[in-house]
């Protein structure tokens, strides 16, 4: 990467909006130019002395537009009522402890009036020359569930280049050692495995759709892509649908990989916490910024965040402290 | 309310208000009210203006909940009603609110400075021994409200209401480059109002 190329994504990567191969390249550069350094510095430095302070909004505020709802749906009409109504007992019988219930009462219903029949409704089980009974009905054969992720577990024969600093496409040379958590591929799974490369440029060519759709097959496949893959694949959510979308699968890339790719959960554990700032919820924030305080690449960004955070609050509560 | 209900995203409240639930409209509230005030202050610079159209861009929401799909981003939504509705309080020459807000009676225009105490007056001097903080807030509002409308609204936009470029790009209809361009431009601005300050030089190491 050059100064010029550097110029046009400052700002990408000062907003955590670069991918993970372009953010590499840039921390490189700076590492290296000190022009591009004091940039990238002054403008951090900027953004989090000079964040929006909040105000207070007046007290009453909420309950006015809470009332000014209830005046605006207060004619409604008899069905719409009766929907609500259907609406708010659905939202209630969705919550997993009645979901939970409803199962169990389902098994047990369920197992009382099929397991239990009356002699004669079933044929005699017919047997073979060995005297061993055969099924009367033979199973259909299943294809694997290919649902269940692959379980953390140590990491592969990978070297050491694969976590050194910038986050970067595992080298072909650690594909010769399949990782033991892994199963054998199928040939018709080896056939049918998406490239990280046109999965990669789908994604910088924007096509995030088609770029989560793969990088979420090869991280359920597993392999030494699996990582990174998963991360491109959150990434992709979010540029595609959203935090609200993006933040769990930051979360589960963390919790899958931690242990295995820490500088991918650190990068998967910080765009989680952006996301959900603006989602509003600051608690969850605040959490993830916290376990990166001892990054050695988040650290101090997550410190910033953290003062952000707080100051905004400490000038929101101080100014209301401050009113008679 | 209830640990489902706060892990729920904006969307999926979204949706569970357009199906009837008041309770997801008030949590959208809770989490929103703050930064569309904050937004919209920063906006009109007038404190009471703020208030009624802080409850106008809410009452948008009811009225269009129908509307959102919940692909979409709400945060986006939600900020393109802002818009409208700031668009159209600098319409009104006489700035007056809509008349489907019941909005209190205006108060003194003046705005309120981070870290100065309301209770003496904007015309007051900051007491002595404030924190240097407020100092730092309150030059970064004015630096804030002294940028150009389309520099201070994309400023706004992402560090307030934390859109990424593209969905602002698609917000204020320029292209992401340009939005870019301004962002840059409103925090060289930032920068120079709060280059002489200790918190500044501090960030810098």
């Amino acid at each position: 990467m050059d100064c010029e190329k550097f110029d046009r994504v400052v700002l990408d990567l000062l907003y955590d909006e670069l991918d993970v191969l372009t953010e590499a390249a840039a921390l490189r550069h700076t590492e290296h130019c000190t022009r591009c350094r004091r940039i990238s510095s002054e403008l951090r430095a900027t953004r989090e002395v000079g964040s929006v302070p909040l105000l207070p909004p007046p007290d009453s505020l909420q309950a006015r537009i809470l009332d000014n709802e209830r005046q605006a749906n207060s004619g409604l009409s008899l069905g719409r009522r009766l929907g609500r109504w259907i609406s708010i007992t659905a939202s209630y019988a969705m919550r997993p402890q009645l979901g939970m219930a409803a199962l169990l009462l389902l098994m047990i219903g369920g197992s009382l009036l099929l397991l239990r029949t009356r002699p004669g409704e079933r044929d005699p089980a017919q047997l073979s020359a060995r005297g061993a009974a055969e099924p009367e009905v033979e199973a259909p054969r299943t294809p694997p569930l290919q649902s269940a992720l692959p379980a953390a577990s140590p990491p592969p024969a990978a070297p050491p280049a694969a976590e050194q600093g910038a986050i970067e496409k595992a080298p072909a040379a650690a594909a010769s050692a399949p990782p033991a958590d892994v199963a054998p591929e199928s040939a018709d799974e080896l056939a049918g495995r998406p490239s990280f490369d046109a999965a990669l440029e789908d994604f910088e060519a924007r096509r995030y759709a088609a770029a989560r759709s793969q990088f979420d097959r090869i991280a359920k496949l597993g392999g030494p892509d699996a990582a990174l893959a998963a991360l491109r694949g959150a990434e992709a959510w979010r540029w595609s649908n959203g935090c609200a979308a993006a933040a769990p699968r930051f979360d589960d890339v963390t919790a899958r990989f931690g242990a295995t790719h820490p500088s991918i959960a650190q990068h998967a554990t910080w765009h989680a916490a952006e996301c959900y700032r603006s989602l509003g919820q600051l608690d969850q924030a605040r959490q993830r910024y916290q376990a990166l305080l001892a990054s050695g690449t988040y650290g101090r960004r997550a410190e910033g965040a953290l003062a952000s955070l707080s100051g905004s609050e400490a000038a929101a509560s101080g100014q209301a402290g401050a009113k008679p | 309310m209830t640990a489902a209900r706060q892990d729920a995203t904006d969307e999926m409240l979204m949706v569970r208000y357009q199906r009837g639930d008041a309770r997801a409209f008030a949590e959208i509230v809770e989490r929103h009210s703050r930064f569309v005030y904050n937004f919209v202050l920063r906006t009109v610079r007038d404190p009471a203006a703020a208030e009624a159209l802080s409850l106008e861009v809410f009452f948008r929401v009811v009225q269009d909940a129908a509307k959102f799909k919940h692909e979409a981003s709400f945060c986006t939504w939600l900020y393109g009603i802002v818009q409208e509705v700031c668009t159209s309080f600098g319409r009104h020459p006489s700035g007056r609110a809509p008349d489907s807000v019941r909005a209190r009676p205006p108060e003194r225009p003046e705005m309120p400075h981070a870290g100065a105490p309301q209770a003496d007056g904007p015309t007051s001097e900051r007491p002595q021994g404030a924190p240097a903080s407020s100092d730092v807030g309150r030059r970064t509002l004015e630096a804030i409200d002294a940028l150009p409308d389309d520099l201070r609204e994309v400023y706004l936009l992402r560090e307030l209401s934390r859109l990424p470029f593209r969905e602002i790009a698609e917000l204020t209809g320029a292209a992401e480059s340009t939005v870019k361009g301004r962002m840059r431009y409103a925090l060289d601005r930032l920068q120079q109002a709060l280059a002489g300050f200790e918190e500044y030089a501090r960030a810098l190491r």
